[in-house]
């Protein structure tokens, strides 16, 4: 092969047939020229100097590449298999407390639910939420079965029978997280069904609780080793994920720490849960499409129009239509079952119960949305102004209808987390740049 | 610019000959190698470079800083007692920076580092020092990194930045393309991940080896300002022409080109600016970075090399023929496959065995390998065998050994044909020209069909293969054998240490 000078008219045809389109400049020039047409370095980039220097070349328009939107299969079937879990679960208070006391009951479910809200989130941010997270999580069997046995032993050394309560419930709560992102969520739906006709039927309450937790809590070790490979993506920060833990803490209390929701008498407050969390399932679902509608609201866009106002309108729409979803749904629900109930003669916790409730899940919403884009300390906040705007409640003795408590905390994480989120839709750019992809 | 002001020890840059006679030389001099994507957690030319020297040099500490994309795989290569790895930078990971938190005025500075970096990385006619004091401030202050680029100002003066780079107007360096905001943020993501590289903690060390002008370089350039340590910078690629190469064969848009290759070009440019020896392993690498601007005498050619193996066996004579490598863009497999196909045609007992795995990243490029290969109608004839443990023991079993590379620098697997006593096919590029004179054939990069009546020829002519494979042979332990590559090395890296030594022991008013 004997290296060659090449005309600057063929240089420029070689150049142009190799990579379909002109030089970007002296460089792409000087490489294509080496690697396809044999010259030597030295005179590949003095002909790309002197071919660049002959050319009046046009800018060309560029369209960055669009991160893929995740699949979401099954949707459908995990939608149905939440539903029927949580109508499953809210029947077991009654046995429960039939059997263990009402005291113990509510002392349970008032541990309970901010130690599986706080765990969940803990779990979402540090694995589950994470590519190959189960993996991860596989790795770590001592982890998982210490944390287990700690759930349990730990709040039963402490508070006795109703700590057991807390704990059993805590780890089938959280083990049926796990469970439903390994997609096993009809199999935990069946279980959960299965316990709750076993308490129905007259079974020692205690006694199916324990085993649907101890059942949970193999089923998760079982789903966690399957899905160990080799190598993986790391686990999220310790950091953050302890701030989200904190965070689903935090909304866990809202959800207890108002006295006039009274969770041990029977199925009726945590069914009342049930048009709010089902509706959030839907916000939440169209909310998490804003990671990529934002990068294809500024596709194609020049970059001197960063803070142009209509760049803000697709993420401000999917942002309402959140918020808009989970207002419908939590209504035309509510209104379901308030009209379900009073046909069969059922008392219900009000309609205030149910607005509290409401607003506690579109408070989450936006708390888990500040929190997803690195924003903890705004997400802190509200929910920091919540648990403060209930404890005000609570210790003024205010209490013109139920659920107060809850309607004023939750307003409060409302008022100070919605702005912070409108103000991230409406800037896409810097949100993008800043907060979406700088985690 | 306000970073300007960063302290540093001036004058502290001394510049390293490597045949300067040593005055004083350290006991066991510390090397603190940094590689980018390869040593020690991934195969290839380059790992199997580094632990060449890693394993022979065991008169040296080595200290290893990979920076890599996390895996979370363990190492590829074991490191032996006289090396350990000193920490690992995972780009794109969510690990946060530890350190320094700076002060009012100094955070002030910082806001406008990723205008900085945007001007100086990407700009035509960038600054090195103003990247260097930049990154400078990022090693002060690691938790500011974070906070500067997920901040207001930050974005504000990146997008000042951009805009003035997109608006050059430089005749040579052709017209920027109209990005969008994706390809700004995307850009911007990098520049984060630049800025956390050179906020990365290096160990105290005598010596600086840096085995790629590209993202190796930022933690010592920093390392090198702060404390005078000299660089000792190895391209066994060009990176830039590496970069310019694999961004023309990906299809991205303009844009994304434009950045990929600017930023390659941005950082061999500091590279070779603040390096003391660029030790390319092949000639025609030094004619590129020669080209490139460095300053000739800080080039000091060190070929890569392979320990002599015993009197080769006469090919097989099954028709085999071998090709060695990655299946990547850069190896032009898709040039071998229609190789495989015209040589099939006059031979049509020959068969084609390429060992190598995909490259990570490149599966599309791997999918459409085997579309090729399928459209071909190869069949059996031409099979990928994946990767391989014992690159002599197959390249032994070849007839021919084939290469199609687009870009070289001084092929492993050349060596290995070499001195395995084959002929080798290749194309001409980087320093295959030089390594391949008298002992194979050599032809244009792309050329199928010249590369294809080569290989047929060989084929054809056994007796003259096994004569171009003992020239090879020879030529190898004459040339390209690994004491001799260890040895360079060696002399290079203890010279550079004494430098250091010396430098170090001046009174620091003397050394500014």
């Amino acid at each position: 092969m004997t290296p060659h000078k090449l005309s600057p008219v063929h240089a420029r045809r070689v150049i142009e047939a190799r990579l379909g389109r002109e030089p970007q400049d002296m460089l792409e020039a000087a490489v294509a020229l080496e690697a396809w047409a044999g010259m030597r370095a030295l005179d590949a980039l003095g002909t790309g100097r002197d071919l660049m220097r002959a050319s009046r070349r046009e800018r060309q328009p560029s369209i960055g590449k669009l991160p893929l939107p995740d699949a979401q299969e099954g949707l459908a079937v995990e939608a149905a298999a939440f539903v029927v879990v949580v109508i499953s679960i809210a029947c077991w208070a009654a046995p429960l407390a039939t059997t263990l006391g009402a005291g113990v009951v509510e002392h349970g479910l008032i541990l309970a639910l901010p130690l599986t809200l706080a765990l969940q989130w803990w779990l979402r941010s540090r694995y589950l939420g994470r590519p190959k997270g189960l993996a991860q999580l596989g790795r770590r069997p001592w982890m998982l079965l210490l944390g287990t046995i700690a759930l349990v032993g730990i709040p039963s050394a402490l508070m006795g029978l109703s700590g057991t309560v807390a704990g059993l419930l805590t780890v089938t709560w959280t083990g049926g997280t796990i469970l439903i992102r390994r997609r096993w969520s009809l199999a935990y739906a069946a279980a959960v069904v299965l316990a709750t006709t076993a308490m129905l039927a007259g079974l020692s309450a205690l006694a199916v609780l324990a085993a649907i937790a101890v059942a949970t809590a193999l089923a998760v070790a079982v789903a966690v080793r399957s899905s160990v490979t080799l190598a993986g993506h790391p686990p999220g920060r310790m950091g953050r994920a302890v701030t989200a833990g904190i965070i689903g803490a935090g909304m866990g209390v809202v959800l207890v720490a108002d006295r006039s929701v009274d969770w041990s008498v029977g199925a009726v407050p945590a069914i009342a849960l049930i048009p709010s969390t089902v509706a959030s399932f839907w916000g939440g679902y169209h909310l998490w499409q804003f990671q990529y509608v934002i990068p294809k609201a500024l596709s194609g866009v020049a970059i001197f129009n960063a803070n142009h106002r209509g760049l803000g309108w697709p993420p401000l729409r999917i942002l309402l239509g959140a918020v808009g979803r989970l207002v419908l749904l939590t209504a035309l629900l509510s209104a379901v079952l308030l009209l379900g109930a009073s046909a069969l003669g059922m008392a219900t916790s009000g309609v205030s119960v149910l607005v509290g409730f409401g607003l506690v899940a579109l408070a989450t919403l936006l708390v888990s949305l500040l929190e997803s884009v690195g924003r903890a300390s705004w997400a802190l906040l509200s929910v920091l102004c919540a648990i403060a705007g209930e404890a005000y409640v609570r210790m003024s003795d205010i209490d013109p209808f139920p659920g107060v408590g809850l309607i004023v905390g939750a307003s409060l994480a409302v008022l100070v987390a919605l702005p912070a989120a409108i103000g991230m839709m409406s800037r896409p750019a810097r949100t993008l740049a800043t907060a979406l992809w700088i985690s | 610019m306000a970073l300007a002001s960063v302290e540093r020890p001036a004058g502290r840059t001394a510049a390293a000959h490597p045949r300067r006679t040593a005055a004083v030389r350290p006991a066991r001099p510390r090397i603190l190698l940094t590689t980018e994507g390869t040593y020690p957690y991934a195969m290839g030319g380059v790992s199997s470079w580094c632990d060449l020297l890693v394993q022979n040099l065991t008169d040296f500490d080595w200290q290893i800083l990979p920076i890599i994309a996390p895996h979370g795989r363990p190492p590829t290569y074991e490191l032996p007692p006289h090396a350990r790895e000193v920490g690992r930078i995972e780009l794109w990971s969510e690990a946060l920076p530890e350190g320094g938190w700076p002060r009012p005025a100094e955070r002030k500075a910082g806001t406008e580092i990723p205008g900085v970096l945007v001007r100086n990385l990407i700009g035509w006619h960038g600054d090195n020092e103003s990247v260097l004091n930049a990154l400078i401030w990022c090693r002060r202050f690691p938790v500011g990194v974070r906070r500067i680029f997920r901040s207001r100002r930050g974005w504000a003066s990146f997008l000042d930045g951009l805009q003035a780079v997109l608006a050059e107007r430089v005749a040579e360096a052709g017209s920027p393309p109209e990005v969008d905001l994706v390809e700004a943020a995307t850009l911007y993501q990098t520049l984060y991940w630049v800025a956390r590289t050179a906020a990365a903690p290096t160990p105290p060390t005598d010596v600086l080896h840096v085995t790629a002008a590209g993202w190796a370089i930022i933690p010592a350039l920093v390392h090198k300002a702060l404390h005078g340590t000299p660089i000792v910078l190895t391209e066994h690629g060009v990176y830039v022409r590496e970069a310019y190469l694999a961004a023309a064969r990906s299809g991205a848009s303009p844009g994304s080109r434009f950045f990929a290759t600017r930023l390659a070009r941005g950082l061999a440019r500091s590279a070779y600016s603040y390096a003391d020896v660029v030790s390319p392993v092949t000639d025609a690498n030094a004619y590129w970075e020669e080209g490139l601007g460095i300053d000739p005498d800080k080039i000091h050619v060190l070929y890569n090399g392979l320990s002599q193996p015993p009197t080769p066996s006469p090919p097989p004579g099954t028709l085999t023929v071998v090709s060695v490598g990655r299946i990547d863009p850069l190896k032009d497999v898709h040039t071998m496959l229609r190789v495989a196909e015209e040589t099939l045609r006059y031979v049509p007992n020959a068969q084609f065995l390429h060992y190598g795995p995909v490259t990570d990243g490149e599966e599309a490029y791997g999918s459409s390998c085997l579309t090729l290969h399928e459209q071909l109608g190869l069949g059996d004839r031409f099979r990928f065998m994946g990767r391989t443990s014992d690159p002599n023991g197959v390249v032994r079993d070849a007839d021919v050994v084939l290469m199609t590379s687009i870009s070289e620098g001084l092929p492993m697997s050349i060596l290995e044909a070499m001195g395995q006593g084959r002929p080798v096919v290749s194309t001409g590029v980087g320093g295959v020209p030089d390594v391949v004179k008298g002992c194979g054939v050599v032809t244009r990069p792309g050329d199928a069909h010249g590369l294809a009546m080569a290989v047929t020829t060989l084929l054809r002519n056994p007796t003259l293969g096994w004569k171009l494979g003992q020239r090879g042979h020879g030529r190898l332990g004459r040339i390209f054998n690994e004491s001799a590559c260890v040895e360079g090395y060696r002399e290079l890296l203890f010279s550079a240490a004494t430098v250091a030594v010396e430098t170090a022991a001046m009174p620091a008013r003397m050394a500014a």
